[in-house]
């Protein structure tokens, strides 16, 4: 239950971070032709429906998104459903996104509060990823963690024992209904 | 040969005493750089009349109003600039697109697909040779070279360009420019861009080869002459081609050399680029900045060397030096400097 309070502490934050971006501090041309890339992901986003894998803006600000990502087939994450909260900046695609589960996730490579490490998100990122690329490399992340550098070290070595990995997907995923 | 020396030298040239003081300023704002950058290349839209017209039309209109009040110093700067750069270029680039053409027109199917289009590309105009390799200076000067009406082997040719139907601008436009331009556009390293330009809508045949290869195409079809033997402007430096057929084919391994990674590269020709997601305009079509074949538009291009300075598709360092990728970053900066000290003329 403490991780559900968790939660929703990241989603308040997420929340203010996410509003950020949109002010007017930047210049005017930056957010406008970061509006155009966003505009357009969503365009070819909605377009390639790709399964497993969505995300569509917030109501009124094209700066913050919401993902959704279904567990793959043959992973002890199949059959679960992940809300993710996508916040760009000005900077984007130059800089990432601010990724973040909203859904509890128990992987080794997310931590209680949603923050996800992975690579591409952080100095591997490019300005040639967007957000299905992003959305697709998490989903790939869920079955194949990186149990080196875990953030949750109790699901890093809970992995070698995939049943009972297994048991706490599901019972993490359906307690805490974020 | 001397092909490299030659070749390396027209940057140099280009941007010589003008863009000194401008380059300094540059590093000091780069932002203002990049906002160079755009009007240049609205300078260059509007002047072919691209469709950038109705996006940007405010902007490039103006600008090229500003660029036909300063026609006149312009036009002497220019052509005296160039033409020493031209003459350079010719006596590297032409003789070997002649060799290239002629000598081996079947060696490489490459070639002959190449030459196919762009004879078909260019049928409209009587000189084939003149409508591709001209045009160099459709990105660099096009709004300048406009105002030249008064040349008068041109006029045919604007004739002819306006009985052209119009919904066909661009081409119609560029045709024109390729006109005028060819006196003493001579071949520009930039002229890459024009079979580009040229080609567009010529049918898939030809936009394929296009995409293949766009550095191959702008070698055979920058054959031929971009001067007549004929044109007042021609400069008496200009060596003379025929004496000169007989030289070896140096340069045409810089037209193969471009063909490989365009072809093994995962990113194919993109129609806009891939980190804005704006339409990608001629200087940018014919810019690339790594090896990797990853391309984007000069907006990006800048806006990541201000920061990382990695190529998004490669991760690697983008080569700095544009020297090292010689043919291809090459051309792309120097297009870039020259359209810039053209807009620099235009303001002064």
């Amino acid at each position: 239950m403490a991780t559900v309070n968790n939660y929703h502490q990241g989603n308040t934050q997420v929340a203010t971070t996410g509003t950020k971006p949109a002010a007017p501090t930047a210049k005017t041309v930056d957010s406008k032709s970061v509006l155009k890339r966003l505009q357009s992901e969503l365009m070819s986003l909605m377009m390639s429906g790709d399964p497993g894998i969505s995300a569509f803006p917030e109501e009124d600000n094209i700066f913050c998104w919401k993902g959704t990502i279904t567990g793959s087939k043959d992973t002890v994450f199949e059959g679960t459903e992940y809300r993710l909260s996508l916040a760009f900046s000005n900077d984007y695609p130059f800089k990432p996104p601010k990724v973040k589960f909203e859904t509890g996730c128990f992987h080794p490579n997310v931590d209680n509060y949603g923050n996800i490490c992975l690579d591409i998100l952080q100095d591997k990122w490019s300005s040639a990823y967007d957000v299905r690329t992003i959305l697709l490399s998490i989903q790939s992340l869920l079955g194949e963690p990186n149990i080196s550098s875990p953030l949750n070290t109790q699901a890093a070595q809970l992995w070698s024992n995939q049943e009972e990995y297994r048991k706490w997907v599901e019972k993490l995923y359906k307690s805490p209904n974020a | 040969m001397d092909s490299d020396s030659i070749n390396t030298t027209p940057s140099p040239s280009a941007n010589n005493c003008k863009d000194f003081s401008r380059k300094k300023r540059r590093s000091a704002k780069l932002k203002q750089c990049k906002l160079d950058a755009r009007r240049e290349q609205w300078l260059s839209q509007s002047a072919v009349k691209n469709k950038g017209c109705c996006k940007e039309g405010t902007n490039g209109g103006d600008l090229k109003q500003r660029a036909q009040g300063q026609t006149d110093c312009l036009l002497e700067n220019l052509e005296i600039s160039r033409r020493g750069e031209a003459n350079r270029g010719r006596e590297t680039g032409l003789v070997k697109h002649e060799s290239d053409s002629e000598s081996l027109p079947s060696n490489s199917p490459m070639n002959s697909i190449l030459l196919e289009g762009t004879g078909s590309g260019t049928s409209f105009t009587n000189s084939s040779s003149s409508s591709s390799s001209t045009s160099s200076g459709g990105c660099c000067s096009g709004s300048i070279t406009e105002e030249e009406g008064d040349d008068g082997c041109l006029d045919d040719w604007e004739a002819v360009a306006d009985a052209l139907a119009a919904d066909d601008d661009k081409r119609e436009m560029e045709r024109n420019n390729n006109n005028r331009e060819n006196p003493f556009l001579g071949s520009t390293p930039e002229h890459e861009q024009n079979p580009q330009l040229g080609l567009k809508g010529e049918g898939s045949d030809l936009r394929n080869a296009k995409l293949e290869c766009p550095r191959m195409v702008q070698r055979v079809t920058g054959s031929s002459r971009a001067w007549r033997a004929d044109d007042a402007f021609r400069p008496q430096s200009l060596p003379n081609l025929s004496k000169q057929r007989s030289f070896p084919n140096t340069d045409r391994h810089f037209g193969q050399r471009g063909v490989p990674w365009m072809r093994s590269s995962p990113f194919t020709v993109p129609s806009s680029c891939p980190i804005c997601y704006e339409d990608l305009d001629f200087t940018d079509s014919s810019f690339f900045p790594c090896l990797c074949g990853f391309r984007l538009c000069l907006f990006c291009h800048k806006r990541i060397l201000e920061e990382d300075g990695r190529c998004p598709g490669c991760r690697k360092q983008y080569e700095q030096d544009p020297v090292e990728a010689e043919a291809s970053i090459q051309e792309g900066s120097l297009t870039f400097r020259l359209a810039r000290s053209s807009s620099m003329f235009a303001r002064s």
